[in-house]
């Protein structure tokens, strides 16, 4: 059976092709620089300031906003809320995608990124919470993979195998779920080693447990997000049973992302009563850390309960969006904003435009392999070939 | 103990069910590494130090460093707040006093070779090694650069050649650890001409300090900078003012670095061992109850479609019966009629071809 | 290579300031605080404003106020201290616009009430006035103290009397207790620091509030007389800057107060007996009349009475002398007031803290220079009855002199060849130094008692071995560095170099600095 053919000719210079054509041409002439000239070159690190954008937004934020995919599936796979099912292969798509454009974006900003399987195969550093994540992030893209092959599988007609995938989601899915718990916890949990530079408003021993239970946030806001997003730009691509359940995803997904966010600002209160931080509150940066604990975990906390309660979707969607805002927000403070706070401002780290041309570039990527995926498999409706599983 | 305690709650709390994790929480405290016996350092006396640099012009030659733009013999840099880098190991910065009351001291930085190194246990590449003799040595031949070490570091001592596009390493004081082996001194102690470093058994070190302290309690405050500090560093300091007037920072607290991230391990095993438990019984919980759920179903639709059968077999058995009845009424009803017909015709002409059509008339 | 990285923009502030600004302006108790006028010199006359204290806990920051920038700014109105302060008994109240705390509303009132009624009134004028808000007034303002205590010298207690005319009751007093005031008592002054102490006690004011009142309605009385007097603003007694200008009267007057000249060193039993001093082995000659002349005031040693040292300080210790016995009251190192505390601090003279600075201060068991002081009476003489003729003549047969050898026995020149490899050998002008060592404290009749043999003065160099005009080479105790069989030993090359940077350091000779290392190694040819 051939694949349904959506796709409606469109002419080539779009605005959008425009832009990403621009995006692209320049991250390639910024990742010719980066491995021939060095970070020197195209970053504002410094021996201060070792780690940029490239790590605090590709890997921090990157990798709690593609924690959908692990979420979505252990609602509908584990939790056995089946309502959700036609959320799932997007999300999964977008874990991974978001999954190897942290990989990609990590070979920008290590020293030698062909060096980066010897934490496994040449030596391994096991007391290290990098080599945690490390492991963690190298096996769940192999789990997101698998998860997502079922798709390509379709597309290609490879049934068999994809028989074989099918009967491994559940394996699948918890693997995902620790791997995920693991090490979305395990980036919080980075900065443990550095009490001494990370302002102590951010500085917690629950670090771990706040990144995991913020990934929690930022899954569950993004799949709403990206579902907006998909319905406004891939609306016809959508099969009835997507479309029926969309609304009934985000009033779900946001009901949820009600109780995990209260949940998340009280134990980020447990933590600045257990620390007694309560002082530093009175400062400039207890000023901006109460931006983020009211602006982006009590208010979109408070906006998902009423939204859903009057079952306003609109708002949920909004919401979802500052959400996602409040998850980067958080990321950057922990990595940028509040990390080497003690000291002086001409030491501080601002990017330079090659670390966001790459950090666009790589976003960029994102986006068009999103785009390519969808408009050719099955992820936004179900092959009529195949039974949903 | 509140250290202790906030520990321990925040690796409970790491774990996301802290059930099981009192035990690694405590067990940290109890286990103390006080460093390897005979372990060498240096100690360096703050109201030693003349300014000279040339322990830094050791340093470079020594490790074979590029030069820097400016000769060591130019004590103007000094003016300005230096740190290591890429291109050198170690700096003298110049801290100036009150004027009239002392002149200005230096204070000589480096990699103080911690006792167990939050760089070496930040490491996902074990680059890092607390040798023996106490230096903390760097393998570049395993080297990823990602560069956690720096972030690790509570001295900010680590630097990066940024500018090197394929071989980029971490650059940090060894305490010339092949010269040790040798059983030469490094080469800032060595060229030092004011014995501002003292070199020796880092325990024998400490007894020095405690001698020079106690002995002149007016020229040194009584500290010395290193012995607890992250757990304790092979290189010691003494001074006569504050350390954080010398750039140095007194609220690192005596925890050593792997302390700090060892429950935020210590919940990795948990996680992967109890979570697949945790989470294939909330699978089975719920398909457990769609099961439930399904055979409930079932049996209603098969209670429903049996009632509904049995009252349509009785209806129509009613049917049956009271047809039956009507039939039987009207046949006797016909009979009868037939018979009266047939009794009057008869009477007429012929009685028995009367009951005959009677027989024959359909109901 | 760092630096060009570190110019970029500091972003990683400016959200936290942004969030800052934001929330200061939604909360609202703005600050108009800073007047750009401000300079950040240091100031004598800081006041914190935290007298509700005594009602419990401040709900907000203390106030720092500036007295004399409120006394300048009223002055060219023709207003004087009486806008804030009020007049009380005898003196202005040194408080402001009330006699006495009643309650912490009243308080607190006074200040809200008429602090900003003034500012608001000046700022109507259209003149540059303080704030009106809280935060204005209320806030951790750090602003450097050039603040320094004041008190009487000698020179400035002269330049008193002659301003009075030798009248001591102008300022000296005593009080009765029973008729409950104030009368003066020929020959009887004290300092007044005996009586007014640090707080307030019943009748007497504390030292502060006394100082205040009466040096200050004082001096205004006289200068509203347009007479020569002493200050009224605060900088003008306790700025550092201002401290030094004050005028010094070299030939001070001795001050009678019926003192000894010269007498033995009394010991007093607890009950009150004097100890004969006969029956001691040893007894100390004091010469009072020199120790006059060496310090700037009585309040010296007599930190807390006039009476001689033993009236309180007893054998054994008494109330009266908080159980500090004489022993101790004479020896105690760290006490200023003691004989042994204030000698030993002349070592940080620099002519002295040459060589004493390297050397560790002595145990309190070395008894080796005890005989500097105490000395056995005459055999033929009566201690006891005539303490001041047995002083005198002890006194008189002690004159020290600090010993040094004859030049012919100091070598001129010693050739230091340790470092001959790099450098040519550093010709030492031994004897030039030892001249100058000795020349620094010939004056000292101090210092004379504790060098009394020639050897004394080169043991600063030449430690830790016996007195001689040979002594042993450096080298034959300094060999390398860190042997760990004798820790606490410098090698040869830091010997030298500690010795003579330290005591160059010390003795404030700038050349040659300690990093010039060709100052004193010439260059190999």
């Amino acid at each position: 059976m051939p694949v349904p053919k959506f796709a409606i000719q469109k002419p080539a210079w779009t605005p959008f092709n425009v832009v990403a054509g621009i995006i692209v041409v320049v991250g390639l002439v910024v990742t010719v620089i980066r491995f021939t000239q060095g970070l020197a070159a195209t970053t504002n690190l410094s021996d201060y300031n070792p780690w940029g954008i490239w790590i605090g937004f590709d890997l921090l934020v990157g990798v709690a906003l593609a924690a959908g995919g692990y979420v979505t599936s252990a609602a509908c796979y584990i939790f056995g809320l089946k309502r959700f099912h036609s959320a799932v292969r997007p999300a999964i798509l977008t874990g991974f995608l978001g999954y190897t454009l942290v990989v990609l974006a990590l070979h920008y900003d290590v020293g030698r990124p062909w060096r980066l399987p010897y934490p496994f195969i040449v030596q391994r550093g096991t007391t290290s919470l990098l080599f945690e994540v490390a492991a963690c992030v190298a096996l769940y893209l192999t789990v997101l993979f698998i998860e997502f092959s079922p798709a390509a599988m379709e597309w290609l007609g490879l049934k068999r195998a994809r028989q074989i995938v099918v009967k491994l989601t559940l394996v699948l899915t918890i693997f995902g779920v620790v791997l995920s718990t693991l090490h979305q916890s395990s980036l919080g949990a980075l900065f443990l080693i550095a009490p001494s530079k990370l302002h102590p408003l951010w500085y917690s021993p629950y670090l771990a447990l706040y990144f995991f239970v913020s990934s929690i946030i930022a899954g569950l806001s993004m799949v709403i997000f990206e579902s907006t997003m998909a319905h406004r730009y891939f609306h016809n691509k959508m099969d009835a049973e997507h479309l029926r359940q969309a609304d009934g995803v985000a009033l779900g997904f946001g009901k949820a992302a009600a109780w995990v966010l209260a949940g998340y600002f009280v134990i980020k209160v447990v933590g600045i009563a257990q620390a007694d931080t309560w002082g530093y509150l009175a400062t400039s940066y207890g000023a901006w850390f109460l931006v983020e604990l009211l602006g982006f975990v009590l208010l979109p906390c408070y906006a998902f309960a009423i939204s859903v309660r009057e079952k306003n979707l609109k708002l949920i969607r909004w919401t979802a969006a500052w959400s996602v805002v409040g998850i980067v927000v958080n990321r950057f403070n922990v990595g940028l904003v509040a990390f080497n706070y003690h000291l002086p401002s001409s030491e501080r780290y601002f990017p330079h435009w090659m670390e966001i041309a790459i950090s666009v570039f790589v976003v960029t990527i994102g986006v068009l392999v999103y785009k390519f995926i969808v408009t050719h498999m099955p992820i936004l409706y179900s092959h009529p070939d195949y039974d949903a599983h | 103990m509140s250290i202790s305690r906030r520990k321990f709650l925040g690796w409970l709390g790491a774990a996301g069910a802290g059930t099981t994790l009192g035990r690694s929480a405590h067990a940290a405290g109890t286990a103390n590494f006080s460093g390897y016996p005979d372990a060498l350092g240096v100690l360096f006396d703050v109201t030693r130090c003349i300014g000279c640099r040339k322990c830094e012009e050791a340093c470079q030659k020594v490790n074979g460093l590029p030069a820097p733009e400016k000769p060591f013999s130019d004590l103007t840099v000094m003016a300005q707040k230096r740190r290591t880098d890429s291109r050198a190991y170690t700096v003298v910065n110049r801290y100036e006093q009150d004027p009239g009351v002392r002149g200005p001291l230096y204070r000589k930085s480096q990699c103080n070779h911690c006792l167990e190194p939050a760089c070496a246990s930040a490491c996902f590449v074990a680059a890092f090694k607390k040798q023996s003799n106490g230096a903390v040595t760097y393998d570049e031949s395993v080297c990823v650069g990602c560069r956690y070490c720096m972030i690790a570091c509570p001295f900010e001592i680590p630097a990066y050649e940024y500018d090197q596009a394929f071989t980029p390493r971490i650059m940090k004081c060894t305490f010339c650890h092949p010269r040790l082996v040798q059983g030469q001194l490094p080469g800032c102690v060595e060229i030092c001409p004011a014995e501002a470093l003292t070199f020796g058994k880092r325990r024998d070190l400490l007894r020095i300090a405690r001698e020079r302290t106690d002995r002149f309690p007016g020229r040194y405050l009584d500290h010395v900078y290193g012995e607890t500090e992250m757990g304790g560093t092979a290189w010691l300091t003494i001074s006569g003012v504050p350390f954080r007037e010398l750039g140095m920072r007194e609220d690192l607290g005596t925890t050593p670095a792997p302390e700090l991230t060892k429950g935020a391990l210590s919940v990795v095993p948990i996680v992967a061992g109890l979570w697949p438990v945790l989470l294939t019984g909330i699978y089975a919980i719920s398909q457990r109850r769609e099961k439930i759920a399904r055979e409930e179903q079932a049996a209603a639709v098969t209670a429903a479609v049996a009632k509904a059968q049995a009252e349509a077999k009785a209806k129509l058995a009613d049917a049956v019966a009271k047809a039956e009845k009507d039939k039987q009424a009207a046949i006797a009803k016909e009979v009868k009629k037939a018979l009266e017909e047939a009794a009057k015709s008869s009477a007429r002409e012929n009685p028995a071809a009367a009951a005959a059509e009677a027989e024959k008339k359909p109901n | 290579m760092t630096s060009h990285r570190s110019l970029s923009p500091r972003a990683g502030i400016l959200k936290p300031v942004a969030a800052a600004l934001m929330l200061a302006a939604l909360i609202g108790c703005t600050s108009a605080a800073s007047s750009p006028g401000d300079t950040n010199a240091p100031r004598a006359d800081i006041i914190r404003i935290d007298g509700l204290k005594q009602f419990g806990a401040l709900e907000r920051p203390a106030v720092v106020f500036l007295h004399d920038k409120h006394t300048k700014a009223l002055a060219p109105k023709n207003k004087d201290c009486a806008v804030c302060h009020l007049p009380d008994k005898k003196y202005m109240s040194t408080k402001y616009m009330r006699l006495k705390d009643d309650s912490k509303q009243q308080v607190m009132g006074l200040y809200h009430t008429h602090c900003t009624d003034c500012h608001r009134q000046t700022t109507a004028a259209g003149e540059k006035s303080g704030p009106v808000v809280c935060a204005g007034c209320h806030g951790d303002k750090q602003i450097p103290s050039s603040w320094r205590e004041i008190g009487m010298d000698k020179s400035l207690h002269y330049r008193h009397v002659k301003a009075q005319e030798n009248k001591c009751e102008a300022c000296h007093h005593q009080f009765d207790p029973a008729a409950k005031n104030l009368f003066y008592a020929k020959g009887k002054e004290e300092t007044c620091r005996y009586c007014h102490l640090n707080r307030t006690v019943e009748n007497v004011t504390s030292f502060r509030q006394a100082a205040h009142d009466q040096c200050i309605d004082c001096h205004r009385k006289k200068l509203a007389l347009n007479q020569e007097a002493g200050p009224a603003a605060c900088s003008g007694c306790h700025d550092a800057g201002l401290q030094k200008k004050i005028e010094k009267v070299k030939e001070v007057p001795r001050l009678m107060r019926g003192q000894p000249d010269v007498t033995l060193v009394q010991a007093i039993q607890r009950g009150g007996q004097k100890v004969d001093p006969g029956t001691r082995a040893k007894v100390v000659p004091f010469n009072h009349l020199a120790h006059e002349a060496a310090n700037t005031s009585c309040r010296v040693c007599h930190h807390a009475s006039i009476e001689a040292c033993g009236t309180c300080h007893t054998l054994q210790g008494s109330k009266e002398g908080q159980f500090v016995n004489l022993q101790t009251a004479m020896h105690r190192v760290s006490a200023q007031a003691s004989c042994m505390g204030c000698h030993l601090g002349y070592l940080a003279d620099k002519r002295c803290a040459g060589c004493h600075a390297a050397m560790a201060p002595r145990p309190p068991q070395d008894v080796s220079s005890c005989a500097s002081c105490h000395v056995p009476p005459p055999a033929d003489t009566t201690p006891q009855s005539a303490p001041k003729q047995v002083a005198a003549a002890l006194l008189e047969a002690r004159r020290p002199v600090t010993a040094t050898y004859s030049n012919d026995a100091v070598p001129e020149t010693v050739m230091i060849k340790a470092l001959s490899k790099q450098y040519e050998p550093v010709k030492m002008p031994h004897r030039k130094i030892v001249q100058a060592l000795a020349k620094g404290i010939k004056e000292s009749k101090l210092a004379a008692y504790y060098h009394p043999d020639p050897g004394t003065l080169c043991q600063g160099c030449h430690h830790h071995s016996p007195v001689s005009t040979k002594p042993p080479a450096c080298a034959s105790c300094h060999g390398r560095s860190f042997d760990d069989r004798n820790l606490f030993k410098p090698g040869l090359q830091a010997a030298y170099h500690l010795q003579c940077m330290e005591c160059h350091h010390q003795m404030g000779i700038e050349k040659p600095v300690a990093t010039d290392c060709t100052g004193c190694h010439k260059e190999k040819s």
